[in-house]
């Protein structure tokens, strides 16, 4: 069996602020395996970023261990983090955060060109991922010319370029009316059905309601963490 | 730092074009006073050395080391040229005299005219003879000849043939007392130490003293001389020297060094802290208007890092961008800093006294690798803070910051 994409022992992370640490994840431990859908739910400041961050490491835990593929990742320094988020981890923000000077399918090839795939390799998976997301028309346009659904379904494309194993979205729907955020879900599905693991920070429990699983936080610590 | 690095920083750089032209033209400008700035202060210098070995003459003998005017004539001139001339490492001798003379043109007006007495004797001439003939050692019968420079020439309308008279007036601002001397034109010169505006004459020494009033044998203001071949100006300067010890000879290289060390030096000083200066507002500006737009793009730059580009990358990515800023602007600054010496040249030449054949500003090739070195350091200076913000910028709390805000 695979070790798990990703996992976390004990992990706390605190900040260090004038009036005392902020304790943003406390002592929390969990485990995602391949080919899951998890969403991560809570109420505003329960730490659903902050975990999500330290699982792409993006930030360090303050203390506890965090595996990736089943190697601990505390030690490695910034170049081997950037060469794992690069080729194992797909990250989807908020607000897309496309570049705005480059075309939708120039944003697609970024990572890919980071990673050091040929041009031509480039530019078929490229073509091939903005036909995944349904925006094989607008290859050629910038951020600014596509609406929000559009430029979410982009910045899916570009977050799984370099082919990741783990795709983690943070309040991916959150910038976007009710019908186009159920869209986004529903690409989401599609990506976890082709066999991608997935987690997704959110606020909305009809979003939460359409995984397989479901993590709910309050206060830094994990309330429940039964799949449904 | 690879293709890549260079066309993403190109495409962040074109995405705020009216920023990154700013940019490029507040450098053409920086770039072009430093340009200016290292072609003056060796511009001088180099043509000063110029307008010296211009007529093959390497070592200038005075009785004195002091100014032009307030220099006492070397005395019992004849008797030291020919010294000199004896000397094994001496190939010729010019002795020569300065003064002014007054003449009167076809309009009745007079013209006060720099007026050359000069050893008609010698192969090289301190001045270069543009047309007809030079002043010859013997006479031809008729009026004594004088080569004249073309401005002299044109507001007399002369032509190598035509007559002239000179009155002396040698005896620094004393008009002398001998008569009026007529003159035949044998050819038209160029003074190398003439200005723009100057009128100049020169005659054989017999003639110019007969014009001032003036024993010939007399005295002389300065000595031409030109060591022998093989010899070098060092060894000629040597033997004058020990010949004479109450002269004071120079080779060129000793008057442009003293040239460099005395009056040069302050010129070079301040021409040095307004580059400086000049340098410093390039920095400022590019530090800023990187600094501005890193600050307006750390979100996406913390999406970036998520995505996977390395600290490396981001910081390299705003290296590039000062160093495309600066480089346009330095190539840009290049016929932009001509132009400008060009004009200022012009200006500077307006100046009474300052010969047409000096420049201010000449081009040497040390000036361009300078001006790029300096440019260079610029551009890697400007970024370091903007790339300090960058590699220090926290990937997580930077992406949460943007969604609080
Ligand atoms: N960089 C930071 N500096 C200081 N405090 C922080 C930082 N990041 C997070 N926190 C604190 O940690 C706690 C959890 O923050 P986090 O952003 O993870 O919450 P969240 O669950 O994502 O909230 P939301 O739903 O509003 O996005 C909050 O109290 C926050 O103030
Ligand atoms: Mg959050």
């Amino acid at each position: 069996m695979s070790p798990p994409v990703v996992e976390a022992r004990g992990v706390t992370r605190t900040f260090p602020m004038p009036a005392g640490p902020v304790v943003a994840v406390r002592d929390l431990s969990v485990t995602i395996a391949t080919g899951e859908f998890v969403s991560i739910c809570g109420p505003s400041g329960c730490g659903k970023s902050t975990l999500l961050h330290i699982l792409g490491c993006v930030d360090t835990p303050s203390s506890g261990e965090l595996l990736v593929d089943g190697r601990d990742v505390s030690t490695l320094g910034d170049a081997a983090r950037s060469a794992l988020r690069l080729s194992k981890i797909g990250f989807v923000f908020q607000r897309f955060f496309l570049l705005p000077m480059l075309t939708a399918a120039e944003n697609v090839e970024l990572p890919q060109a980071e990673a050091g795939v040929s041009r031509a390799e480039r530019r078929s998976r490229t073509s091939a991922l903005l036909d995944y997301v349904g925006l094989a028309h607008r290859t050629h346009h910038r951020p600014s010319q596509l609406s929000g659904g559009e430029a979410q379904r982009v910045a899916i494309a570009r977050a799984l370029a370099n082919r990741p194993r783990l795709l983690l979205a943070d309040e991916p729907t959150g910038e976007l009316d009710q019908a186009t955020g159920q869209q986004i879900v529903g690409l989401f599905e599609r990506v976890h059905a082709d066999g991608t693991t997935v987690v997704v920070v959110t606020h909305d429990p009809a979003i939460a309601a359409r995984t397989p699983r479901m993590l709910s936080m309050r206060d830094g610590r994990i309330e429940d963490g039964a799949s449904r | 730092m690879s293709a890549k690095v260079w066309a993403f920083a190109l495409r962040s750089l074109a995405r705020q074009p009216g920023r990154a032209i700013l940019g490029i033209l507040g450098v053409a400008a920086v770039g072009a006073l430093l340009f200016d700035m290292l072609l003056l202060s060796r511009g001088l210098l180099v043509s000063f050395r110029a307008l010296l070995d211009s007529a093959g003459f390497d070592v200038r003998v005075m009785a004195a080391d002091a100014p032009a005017l307030a220099r006492p004539r070397i005395a019992e001139a004849e008797t030291a040229a020919a010294a000199i001339r004896a000397l094994p490492d001496v190939d010729e001798v010019a002795s020569l005299r300065l003064g002014n003379a007054i003449v009167t043109g076809p309009d009745g007006g007079t013209h006060d005219i720099f007026f050359i007495g000069a050893d008609a004797q010698t192969r090289r001439r301190p001045w270069i003879l543009l047309e007809g003939r030079d002043l010859g050692a013997s006479d031809t019968g008729g009026p004594p000849p004088l080569v004249v420079n073309r401005r002299l020439a044109t507001t007399l309308r002369l032509r190598p043939g035509s007559e002239l008279t000179l009155r002396g007036d040698c005896a620094r601002g004393v008009a002398s007392a001998a008569p009026p001397v007529r003159f035949r034109v044998a050819g038209f010169a160029a003074f190398p130490f003439d200005d723009p505006k100057a009128m100049t004459a020169a005659a054989r020494l017999a003639d110019f003293g007969r014009t001032c009033g003036l024993d010939e044998k007399s005295d002389a203001d300065l000595f031409l001389v030109a060591s022998r071949e093989g010899r070098g100006p060092e060894a000629a300067v040597r033997a004058i020297r020990a010949l004479r010890l109450d002269l004071h000879a120079f080779s060129n290289e000793e008057i442009v060094a003293r040239f460099q060390q005395v009056g040069f030096s302050y010129f070079r000083q301040i021409s040095a802290v307004l580059s400086t200066i000049t340098l410093f507002f390039g920095f400022l500006l590019i530090t800023v208007l990187l600094t501005v737009s890193v600050n307006q793009r750390f979100a996406e730059i913390a999406a970036l890092r998520a995505l996977g580009f390395t600290r490396r990358r981001v910081v390299l990515d705003v290296l590039a961008q000062a160093v495309l800023l600066v480089g346009a602007g330095g190539v840009l600054s290049l016929p932009l800093g001509l132009a400008l010496a060009r004009w200022l040249e012009s200006i500077l030449h307006a100046m009474p006294e300052i010969p047409a054949a000096m420049h201010f500003f000449a081009f040497e090739p040390r000036a361009l690798a300078t001006h790029a070195l300096l440019l260079a350091l610029t551009a890697v200076l400007a970024a370091l803070y903007p790339m300090r913000l960058v590699s220090r910028l926290p990937i997580a709390a930077t992406l949460r910051s943007e969604m609080v805000t």
